[in-house]
């Protein structure tokens, strides 16, 4: 009952950011063909990137030439910046919302437990992300089929996408357990979107500086890292496990210090 | 018989000075029980631990028998809850709003929602976000009714509730009663506590300072003296003891006293005044009287 009617409360923001991710999407593939075609005016450009920052973006490892080069490079930000901000506001305020516009009252003294509610708030999280990332992997593939008639490596697209659902979840998991532990919520909201921009510029300094590129161990921006999965069409194993250890224990620590915790109202 | 509502040196401390304090009562089924104490007494603090909004510092309490933390999901489907703020999901529509919650009772009673608003006078079909302080009230009404709870926690459940609404909220309220409805009455206004209850605790500070019926808080001898004298001034009543308070209005002399009638009248009898007036003091002063204390 609680899931469906979080679902439905968060539809509509569902369906404008996937309209805004898919639009990205096809925006950027459809303008592919005609770059592609520039293709040595393009490497010039890239070459005057200056070397940090063709590293810190993957430039140095992916051509904006091939499809998936591209998409590497330019949709892969957009994806994983833009949907890492949708997670993080979608998980945090389907528990601080309760507390900040004071209906924790009213749903807390209704017959459903605690656990319940963290459980079936957690799916809707789930059902949401996931149905973001399908809409990210549809739109891509029909894009796909315009943009090029190459043949695609599509495990590596897929890996890839494996990827950004993991990061998707991991910080979606982080803002959960924000907002379940926080006895204040109003600014948990703020604070996990600061996560996720804080993130981001790690795995850009990690991308850019010698000495700094141990930060890589810290951002998920890093673990889904395009450059590296394209080209070895391989999603580093000790990556996943650190997201799989992350997302399920933010979820689980939510779970549990929900049920014990003093709802501010 | 078992009590519904059984608390046993309840405390609740958060933040520095908020919270209650070894509180201890508990509440016969089929009562009406009121719980009177001025704002931020603890009142809300109560019936949220009660709850297991929030989780008890020590003591600890049973509804229906069964412990407030361990069994609460169980106890909350015998309770309907009128907190004193009603907030609501403000996307929903207030039918919406109340089968939603007439499902989590699995209870779905379409003909009690209707019947219910007719007489509160509500418009099913507006938004909760287009709804006035009191048409939020009245949702908060319906929803806590729905169900037929076996026990209604009210928290100062009249406020925003025009005095035409206030009586139709106590004829449903005297209707639930009489199907046996327990009722816990928690108010600032001791009119309306004394209108509807059978019992009331009194708290204050965090602190209950008595469980009376409102028979005996009526019956105590607090009482209101009023003499007529010509010079009030020169009155001296150094020599009886039991004085509260007392004032000079023009000719009159007017004295809270609490203590036996008979030692007053006694004292007094030789006293230069040509009128004396002996009145039973309101709840309110009642209470007044307990909280200076």
């Amino acid at each position: 009952m609680l899931f469906r009617r979080e679902f439905k409360r968060n539809l509509r923001s569902l369906i404008i950011w996937s309209i805004i991710i898919a639009g990205i999407i096809l925006m950027y593939l459809s303008i592919f063909p005609s770059m592609a075609k520039e293709q040595a005016n393009m490497d010039n450009l890239v070459n005057a990137v200056p070397e940090g920052m063709q590293k810190a973006f993957g430039m140095d490892r992916l051509s904006l030439g091939t499809l998936l080069g591209f998409y590497g490079i330019e949709i892969h930000l957009m994806t994983t910046l833009l949907g890492s901000i949708y997670a993080a506001l979608l998980a945090s305020g389907i528990i601080a919302k309760e507390q900040n516009e004071k209906t924790a009252e009213f749903l807390l003294a209704l017959p459903i437990s605690r656990r319940t509610i963290i459980a079936q708030k957690g799916l809707a999280v789930l059902a949401n992300v996931l149905l973001f990332n399908f809409v990210i992997v549809v739109s891509s593939l029909i894009g796909f089929q315009f943009a090029s008639d190459q043949d695609l490596p599509y495990k590596a697209f897929f890996l890839l996408e494996l990827a950004v659902l993991m990061m998707h979840l991991t910080f979606a998991g982080i803002a959960f357990l924000f907002s379940a532990v926080a006895r204040r919520t109003r600014s948990i909201v703020s604070v996990s979107l600061g996560t996720v921009f804080v993130m981001y510029f790690l795995s850009v300094v990690a991308g850019i500086s010698e000495r700094l590129s141990w930060l890589k161990y810290v951002s998920p921006f890093k673990y889904a890292d395009s450059a590296q999965i394209l080209t070895e069409s391989r999603f580093h194993p000790l990556y996943a496990v650190i997201m799989g250890v992350v997302i399920a224990g933010c979820f689980l620590s939510a779970y549990w210090y929900y049920s014990k915790k003093d709802i501010a109202v | 018989m078992k009590p519904i509502v059984d608390i046993e040196r309840l405390s609740k401390t958060y933040g520095k000075s908020r919270g209650i304090k070894d509180i201890t009562f508990s509440i016969e089924e089929g009562e009406v029980f009121g719980f009177i104490g001025p704002n931020g007494a603890g009142k809300s603090t109560t019936i949220r631990t009660l709850l297991n909004i929030i989780f008890p510092t020590s003591g600890s309490a049973r509804i229906f028998g069964k412990d407030i933390v361990a069994h609460s999901k169980e106890i909350r489907e015998g309770i309907g809850y009128l907190p004193s703020e009603v907030f609501y999901y403000d996307d929903m529509k207030v039918i919406d709003l109340l089968r939603f919650s007439a499902s989590f009772h699995r209870c779905r009673n379409e003909k009690r929602i209707a019947e219910l608003a007719e007489r509160l006078d509500l418009d099913l079909s507006r938004k909760i976000e287009d709804l006035s302080f009191g048409n939020r009230k009245k949702t908060g009404i319906v929803q806590a009714l729905l169900h037929e709870p076996k026990l209604l926690i009210l928290d100062e459940p009249t406020g925003g509730l025009d005095p035409l609404m206030q009586n139709t909220f106590f004829e449903l309220l005297k209707e639930e009663r009489a199907k046996g409805t327990t009722i816990f009455f928690s108010s600032h206004v001791l009119s309306e506590v004394q209108r509807m209850c059978d019992r009331v605790a009194i708290i204050k500070e965090g602190a209950l300072i008595k469980v009376e019926t409102i028979e005996n808080l009526m019956r105590n001898n607090l009482r209101h003296i009023t003499f007529a004298v010509q010079q009030p001034e020169s009155i001296d009543l150094s020599g009886i003891r039991g004085i509260v308070k007392q004032e000079i209005l023009g000719t009159h002399l007017k004295l809270l006293y609490e203590g036996d009638l008979r030692s007053f009248v006694q004292g007094v009898a030789e006293l230069p005044f040509s009128d004396m007036l002996i009145e039973e003091p309101s709840l309110d002063e009642i209470f007044l009287h307990y909280y200076m204390k």
